[in-house]
């Protein structure tokens, strides 16, 4: 049975009356706003760390002979990032809470906060951190996809060129690293903080602070990756390999402290999550009954917290290396490169399925919804979830079948990787079977739905060959694995991402966004994804490696359809901007309460959601499948006020408006 | 309205806001652009009477800019003043006559391949007038650099100066100070971008010297530009 919240988050029962907090929110509320821990703040607070840190590394190693030889003092450099993270975390207010506990001081309870402001500061409302992660993501989504627009630019032609070579791969480094470690890892973030608590009938997250916090980390992390190209860049792609990493120059120093940032940031966001869904669910929400979309979630924060403390350490090793001279991954130091991609990769590959998971639990979170039918094999998708999370940690090893590992290690691996891909195929059957004999209701989310299953589909049996050694030591390093890798994260990931986005926004914000320019969104999205990202298997497999600015000349042409798809993709990112932009914050046309007839736990709140999400904490009574079912049972008693739940069972005038066949499904 | 602004900013005011903050977005993404696009400049080589001259030099240290300790080449143009580049341009299959004022000290190479002239016209160079095809960085001052354009094969030791001399510490070299002066010729090939790198790891204070301005454009490696 899940834990009954009521005890732990009412403000009854917590040691603090209503009167209590009323005045101290007063007290809180008379200094002026911009006084109080803030983003303007944090940007103080980084920029003065990163003066302090930068001065004590100079004090203490800018003698060395290797910083006067070298012109670069990696310590103060080092030293510089770290204080200005800390620095950018006081003056968020992350700091507050545990300092005047250690002082003994009454922590500043939190308050409902209903101003514009609060977007811009540390807060306990998961709704309020789930939209700071969804402009965030955008944000990171965007600044890689930038740097992306310059890499197809560059690779217009394989002998004019925009950018010098070593801008190139730092361009390509920055694009990578944005793109895998920030904008595809917090989909955790966006949706999972946002949704779970209410998909889960709980009425707050199990770690509030922790949770504002990681996104603040998160951001301290855009910060210092974002600082690399004034620092020399770094030149390594997103993977970071020594010895490159060892002596490459100081931008390398905000790949390392970045990387570990985010990776703290990331085990933060996970670890809270994971707690809560185990702890915090409802009374009747069983784990039978507990939304698709969950389990993705708990697989992801399974494998955040466990994997990316390797990350970390190996993050924190990196920085050692380059500024204690330990010799980690140097070999003459008695350490190894090798060890580098272990650590990396023991990481990395999970991390392929922190952004993958996410994905298909949006999916099959939506698929009932626009099919009206149950979910097929719900049980199996779970299954299936936890099985990918369990197998991602024996499967690293097939990043490095070129780079040194013992040959006869190799079958195992190709083994374990090809086993992943039966509980991926669960998934993927999962939706196949919820589609079989649908009428489906084509609305933007269910189109990037079916968008991303086209696109996985290629993604995931292109990773199939790769995972086989002949194939993979064929076409190791060439733009065909960048191409797979594209199809599997963008194509399916961020397909997923913005479908849920479609879906879910009117709730969390109130407002419907344009459909017209959804569906064209999607249009313009599904056709230049594939026309810039599919000639690069040719490409791969005609011999063009990554991270390189020049190739043959014979490659010019599917390179230049490649950058002509990728400028047009670019383009209908503007369309979802513009749509985001002017639906949420300038037009704001409201959204109806429940405008696709979910049967979702979240949309039976009212809009917006109060700060506890619900006023009596539900009693889930079903699992919320039933689509198109006569008898289906309500899926939740919310209370007095609210009741039970309905099932959607009966048609609404706004279902015949739209032409929604909502009636009982036949086989 | 809940979500907190729609009461104090009307439709009009939040369309203005996103307009400006959309040109600021611009203004910021066409400054990175802009900034990551700059490259050192190009020196343009002219060809006379079929042949053309090209003059470098080496130097320990460049002694200003953003990183005045880096070892690092200049390239001298038609006009005799020396800018901070490695990127040239050449007329196609034209021979080019290089001079190299290496400024800079030397030591023994990790690989005594890079000792051979290669490529060259006659696979030989000359050192302070004396012709050579290979240096043995064993004795002497060894080698400080190469000169290597290695899609056309060309490779050239850079004999160092005596370290224990006062060396030039800031670019552009004066003629006072000690050097070596290496010449070779090479023909130009078709039209394309050609590297060029020194292949002696020379980034003091990095690990295996291969850091910093051995990775750089505009220190110790750079393109031939042929048309």
């Amino acid at each position: 049975m899940a834990i009954d919240t009521r005890e732990t988050v009412s403000l009854e029962t917590s040691g603090i009356s209503p009167g209590d907090v009323s005045l101290r929110a007063a007290r809180i509320r008379r200094v002026p706003g911009w006084l109080r821990p803030n983003l303007l703040w944090a940007l103080a607070g980084f920029l003065i760390g990163y003066i302090v840190g930068y001065w004590a590394g100079d004090f203490i190693a800018g003698a060395y002979p290797v910083a006067a030889n070298s012109g670069t003092n990696n310590v103060a450099v080092v030293l510089a990032l770290t204080f200005g993270v800390i620095g950018w975390l006081a003056g968020i207010g992350v700091l507050n809470y545990p300092l005047q506990k250690i002082l003994g001081l009454d922590p500043t309870p939190a308050v409902p906060d209903a101003s514009f402001a609060r977007y811009f500061r540390l807060t306990e409302d998961h709704k309020v951190v789930g939209l700071q992660y969804t402009v965030g993501s955008l944000l990171f989504l965007f600044t890689g996809g930038l740097f992306a627009m310059m890499i197809r630019t560059e690779l217009l032609s394989p002998t004019t060129h925009v950018f010098g070579p070593g801008t190139y791969i730092e361009i390509v480094s920055e694009h990578g690293t944005i793109m895998m470690m920030m904008a595809s890892s917090i989909v955790v973030g966006t949706l999972g903080n946002w949704l779970v608590p209410l998909m889960i009938g709980a009425r707050r997250v199990a770690y509030p602070r922790i949770e504002a916090a990681s996104f603040w980390i998160f951001m301290a992390g855009y910060v210092v990756i974002l600082s690399a190209p004034f620092l020399g860049g770094f030149p390594t792609g997103w993977t970071g390999y020594a010895p490159l990493q060892t002596q490459a120059s100081a931008g390398m120093d905000s790949y390392l402290v970045g990387f570990a940032v985010i990776g703290i940031g990331m085990i933060c966001a996970g670890f809270n999550l994971a707690v809560t869904i185990i702890n915090y669910r409802a009374p009747g929400m069983t784990w039978g009954r507990v939304p698709i979309f969950v389990w993705s979630i708990l697989a992801t924060c399974a494998l955040l917290t466990l994997a990316t403390p390797t990350l970390v350490v190996a993050g924190l090793f990196g920085v050692l290396d380059r500024t204690a001279q330990t010799g980690f991954f140097v070999t003459e130091h008695g350490g190894s490169n090798f060890l580098w991609q272990n650590l990396f990769w023991f990481f990395g590959h999970p991390e392929v399925y922190i952004m993958a998971l996410p994905g298909f639990g949006i999916v099959m979170e939506m698929l009932p919804v626009f099919t009206r039918k149950p979910l097929f094999a719900y049980r199996i998708a779970a299954a299936g979830m936890i099985g990918v999370a369990l197998l991602s940690f024996f499967v690293w090893q097939h990043h490095i079948f070129q780079s040194g590992i013992n040959p006869d290690m190799r079958p195992l691996f190709m083994l374990t990787t090809e086993l992943i891909s039966i509980p991926t195929g669960f998934l993927f059957l999962v939706t196949l079977g919820t589609l079989w004999k649908a009428k489906i209701w084509f609305e933007a989310p269910m189109l990037f739905v079916l968008g991303m299953l086209f696109n996985f589909l290629i993604g995931g049996i292109t990773g199939v060959f790769l995972s086989d050694v002949p194939v993979n030591v064929t076409v190791h390093g060439s733009f065909f694995v960048m191409a797979h890798f594209h199809y599997t994260i963008m194509g399916g990931l961020i397909f997923a991402f913005f479908g849920g986005l479609y879906y879910w926004l009117p709730k969390m914000t109130g407002v419907m966004l344009n459909r017209k320019l959804s569906i064209a969104h999607f249009w313009t999205m599904f056709i230049f994804f594939n026309l810039t990202f599919f000639p690069l298997f040719f490409v791969g497999i005609l011999g063009q490696p990554r991270r390189v600015f020049e190739y043959a000349h014979n490659l010019q042409t599917l390179n230049d359809i490649s950058s002509i798809g990728a400028f047009l993709l670019g383009a209908s990112f503007l369309i979802f901007l513009f749509n985001f932009v002017w639906s949420v914050c300038i037009d704001r046309t409201p959204a109806p309460p429940n405008p696709w007839h979910s049967l979702g736990l979240e949309w039976q709140t009212p809009t917006p959601v109060p700060w506890y999400n619900f006023e009596h904490t539900p009693v889930v009574l079903a699992d919320p499948y039933h689509y198109g079912e006569v008898d289906a049972p309500p899926v939740a008693d919310l209370g007095e006020r609210g009741g039970a739940t309905s099932s959607t069972s009966s048609p609404t005038p706004d279902d015949k408006d739209r032409g929604v066949d909502i009636r009982p499904h036949s086989m | 309205m809940p979500w907190g602004y729609g009461d104090v900013v009307n439709k009009t005011g939040r369309a203005a806001l996103a307009g400006a903050l959309a040109l600021i977005a611009a203004g910021i993404v066409m400054f990175a652009f802009i900034n990551l696009m700059s490259q050192p400049g190009t020196v343009t080589f002219a060809a006379s009477n079929g042949q053309v001259n090209v003059t470098l030099q080496t130097v320990g240290s460049y002694g200003s800019g953003d990183h005045p300790t880096w070892v690092s080449y200049e390239i001298q143009t038609q006009g005799g003043t020396w800018q901070h580049t490695t990127i040239w341009q050449v007329p196609a299959r034209t021979q080019v006559n290089v001079t190299i004022l290496q400024y800079d000290s030397g030591s023994p190479l990790r690989n005594e391949q890079l000792g051979q002239v290669t490529g060259t016209v006659g696979d030989v160079a000359t050192l302070n007038g004396a012709t050579f095809s290979v240096n043995n960085s064993n004795v002497g001052n060894g080698v400080g650099h190469t000169f290597s354009i290695p899609a056309i094969g060309v490779s050239v030791p850079l004999a160092g100066v005596n370290g224990n001399d006062t060396l030039c510490g800031a670019a552009p070299c004066e003629p006072s100070s000690p050097h070596n002066v290496i010449k070779f010729s090479f023909m130009s090939p078709g039209p394309g971008n050609y590297p060029w790198q020194c292949f002696v790891p020379c980034g003091l204070g990095w690990l295996y010297g291969n850091g910093g301005p051995m990775g750089t454009v505009g220190y110790m490696g750079g393109f031939m530009k042929v048309v």
